[in-house]
């Protein structure tokens, strides 16, 4: 009797959980974060923590492993009560809003729900500088982890210079921000008022992506004319290239790293930098030329007889690609303060395949699964020192027999269907489904 | 549903009674613990730096813990290492520096050791304001500007005039040739700061030669020929002991028998594996010499190599004399209150203050910038392959 009861309360909960739209779940992340800033540290301390567990406790896993139990019953405490009854109790509230703007605008809905999630990440992350810099690092992580992927999963192509890309527009942007806003024994005075600063700074991180484009280029023009392995060859010797001639340029430090960019990349920015790449990364691969992209991969000649344009598809995928790794490379160099060629090598390339193929193929989720697994992952296995790079392997050969493609893999991401309302009501009274045709 | 709400309410409140129930009764005090960060690559290109670290750091907590804990104006503290990896990569280093600072509370941190990361990972000590000191970066960048940072290294604008006043002092010679390569960072720094050094002491034109090649160049034939026609008396060339050994091995086959004098990227042992006899009889500047140590240096390795098994290298004896150079100011501040930032502060302060401190590898006092004058060691590879301590030469 009883048990059937648990059961039945159980059964309601799922179809009631079912029924709460994405705007329900970003408001219990919201209130969630107001929780831990309220009992949060008290909390922790009650339950033998200490402090606030930072990363959901992941980074407790392997240094103190007898404080997981606390960290769980935190989290839960924390974070799934909190989110769970918020997106429960205002269910009708979030339903009616969502359904309001969508009818408004899908655009305007969708600008709606990140702004909220962005409130709910900025204020989670500002309890601490440790969680500013991990998701600073990790939205940094998903736009490279993308970029990458237009290349090796929606191409279908190996390409070995994201690393390459991202140092030279890591370099360019430093240098101009430095030459022009800040001065350097070397560049003399800066050149421009530095209260103008912020309101460029786009300029340079673009300035950074178009010389990254450029790089690419001269990888692209060669290596397109033929198919196989020949671009993971020659972006190798590119990403090399570029490192050694950055050793070797005196003007930017050489080897010793180039310094002094000011601090501009703040959370907000990286944010907004994300998101612009992650909108238009998805409407590139959504597009016309997303799908000729696919035929290319799937079969090149086939695509060529079907009128696609194969070598200026690849050509524009390439430089695209390119180009935000070199935004990404910029934020980096504004996020960090201090670039080094040495930085810019194999063990980054390393770091970024696996995030690609840890994620998935050809999908913008996969991408930011990718991303922000391994950022946590890493920073969980730390304290493992050594171990950890034989189990990060180890997890990447698993992922390899049984889930070849990625975990997330081949995924279309449809923002406006995420943001839709859920639940009967909103059915009955046929709201537009704008990007239904997908 | 109205109904399954109301459950849910009351769910909601039963937990945030127990929510703050537990919060309520979870003040109890904090034991006094002084926390101590190291920031090390212990795995990455450079993971035996990272061992000595650790191992350098482990040593001075047994040592502290033989002790009873730290002693800082009659109350004991214990005191705990909060080791973190930076893998040899900038971000992982600063992050594991916001970390340390921000979420372990540490009251000072040690490490990295690699300029790479020490650059940036300094930033974030300074903005944060929590003292750093690297024990072995060389980059200037990462005291500069930076009160809250300090090095236990010299610098390469100390160590080329020490080698040129060695030289000066020991044989009295007047004419200097040079040899390095002028693709890497370290060598031609270095290079060039003799080359001053030099002429400042002998006048301009007293070196003869300035040779240089580039980065895996392995026949130096040509440029040593010029060497020994210009009639240099002595050959300095701060190279690194994989380079050094060709280096040897040629001047001597064209008949330079002249003293040759190199800089601390030679301490490796490696350096003798690969010249063997070629390299007997040189002389080079670095921080401390195993061979011949006397005293608390000689403890230092017979402790080290006891316990792990070889001779401890200049990163761990540096990493060891910052540790003391922390336990030294933490004791100077005459007391802890608790407050940990204020607690940093007194750290800080007391760090800039410590004067003729006695280390390891050698005397310190901090500059302005953080850095330390400290002496310079010059060894003499003796006959038996041993990097053997031959003299100080001090700061100015």
């Amino acid at each position: 009797m009883a048990e059937n009861q648990a059961q039945r309360l159980l059964a309601g909960l799922r179809s009631a959980l079912a029924e709460v739209p994405l705007l329900g779940w970003l408001l219990g992340m919201v209130a969630a974060v107001i929780v831990e800033y309220l009992v949060g540290a008290p909390l922790a301390r009650a339950l033998g923590l200490g402090r606030v567990p930072l990363l959901f406790g992941v980074d407790l896993l392997f240094k103190s492993p007898l404080l997981v139990p606390s960290a769980l019953a935190y989290m839960v405490l924390v974070y799934a009560l909190p989110v769970g009854s918020v997106a429960l109790v205002t269910r009708p509230l979030a339903n009616r809003a969502a359904e309001k703007l969508m009818v408004l605008s899908p655009v305007v809905s969708v600008v709606v729900h990140v702004a909220v999630f962005y409130v709910g990440l900025h204020s989670w992350a500002l309890l601490n500088d440790y969680r500013v810099l991990v998701v600073k690092l990790t939205l940094l992580a998903v736009m490279l982890t993308l970029s990458l992927n237009l290349v090796n999963g929606y191409m279908g192509e190996f390409s070995c210079s994201h690393p390459g890309f991202m140092a030279l527009g890591a370099y360019t942007s430093s240098v101009l921000t430095v030459v022009a806003f800040v001065g350097s024994e070397r560049f003399g005075p800066p050149l421009l008022p530095s209260a103008l600063g912020p309101f460029l700074f786009p300029l340079a991180l673009i300035a950074g992506g178009l010389v990254a484009s450029l790089g690419a280029l001269t990888v692209a023009i060669p290596s397109f004319r033929t198919r196989g392995d020949y671009l993971a060859i020659i972006s190798l010797a590119f990403m090399l290239v570029v490192k050694s001639l950055i050793e070797n340029l005196e003007v930017v430090g050489g080897a010793r790293g180039f310094m002094g960019q000011p601090d501009w990349a703040g959370l907000t920015t990286v944010f907004v930098w994300a998101v612009a790449c992650v909108a238009m990364i998805n409407s590139f691969v959504r597009s016309t030329m997303g799908k000729a992209l696919n035929a290319v991969r799937d079969g090149e000649g086939a695509a060529e007889a079907m009128t696609v344009d194969t070598r200026r598809t690849k050509m524009v995928t390439f430089l695209f690609a390119a180009f935000w790794a070199g935004v990404a490379g910029g934020l980096y160099a504004h996020v960090m303060r201090y670039v080094n060629p040495g930085g810019f090598g194999l063990q980054k390339l390393a770091e970024l395949l696996a995030m690609v193929y840890l994620g998935g193929l050809n999908s913008v989720v996969g991408s930011a699964a990718g991303g922000v697994g391994f950022m946590l992952f890493s920073e969980a296995l730390r304290p493992l020192e050594i171990y950890k790079w034989i189990i990060i392997p180890v997890l990447l050969i698993l992922v390899m027999i049984f889930r070849p493609t990625g975990l997330i893999a081949f995924r279309e991401f449809d923002m406006v269907s995420l943001v839709r309302p859920k639940g009967a009501p909103t059915r009955r009274r046929g709201v537009p489904h704008v990007a239904a045709q997908d | 549903m109205s109904r399954r709400v109301g459950r849910l309410t009351v769910l909601v409140a039963a937990a945030l009674v127990v929510v703050f129930g537990a919060a309520g009764c979870g003040a109890t005090a904090e034991q006094a613990v002084i926390k101590i960060g190291i920031n090390a690559p212990l795995t990455g290109d450079i993971p035996k730096v990272g061992e000595g670290t650790k191992y350098a750091a482990e040593m001075w907590l047994e040592d502290i813990e033989a002790a009873g804990g730290l002693e800082v104006g009659g109350v004991t503290y214990k005191v705990e290492l909060i080791i973190e990896d930076n893998e040899s990569k900038a971000e992982s280093a600063v992050a594991a520096n916001t970390k340390l600072i921000t979420q372990d509370q540490v009251l000072a941190i040690i490490g990295p050791q690699a300029s790479k990361q020490a650059v940036p990972a300094g930033e974030v000590a300074n903005n944060l304001e929590c003292p750093m000191i690297s024990p072995w970066s060389t980059n200037p960048r990462t005291t500069k500007d930076r009160p809250w940072v300090f090095r236990a290294c010299f610098l390469d604008d100390f160590q080329g005039p020490a080698a040129a006043k060695f030289v000066t002092e020991e044989f009295g010679f007047t004419k200097a040739a040079v040899l390095y390569d002028v693709a890497s960072d370290y060598p031609k720094g270095l290079a060039e700061f003799f080359k001053a050094a030099w002429e400042e002491l002998h006048g301009p034109g007293s070196v003869v030669a300035f040779e240089s090649f580039t980065t895996k160049d392995r026949d130096f034939s040509a440029q040593l020929t010029k060497i020994i026609d210009s009639g240099a008396e002595f050959l300095f060339t701060p190279q690194y002991y994989d380079e050094v050994p060709l280096i040897l091995k040629q001047a001597h086959q064209l008949g330079f028998d002249k003293p040759i004098v190199g800089s601390d990227s030679w301490g490796s042992a490696e350096l003798v594996n690969l010249a063997g006899e070629d390299c007997y009889g040189c002389f080079f500047t670095t921080h401390y010499a195993a061979a011949g140590a006397t005293g608390a240096t000689k403890e230092f390795i017979d402790r080290y190599e006891a316990k792990y098994g070889y001779v401890p290298d200049d990163v761990a004896a540096l990493t060891w004399d910052s540790l003391h150079l922390i336990e030294q100011a933490i004791k100077d501040t005459g007391g802890l209150t608790g407050d940990i930032e204020a607690d940093r502060k007194a750290v800080r302060d007391a760090l800039a203050r410590i004067k003729n401190f006695q280390g390891i590898t050698g005397n310190m006092t901090f500059t302005e910038e953080g850095d330390p004058i400290k002496a310079c060691v010059v060894v003499r590879i003796n006959e038996e392959g041993e990097f053997e301590f031959y003299k100080f030469v001090e700061p100015e």
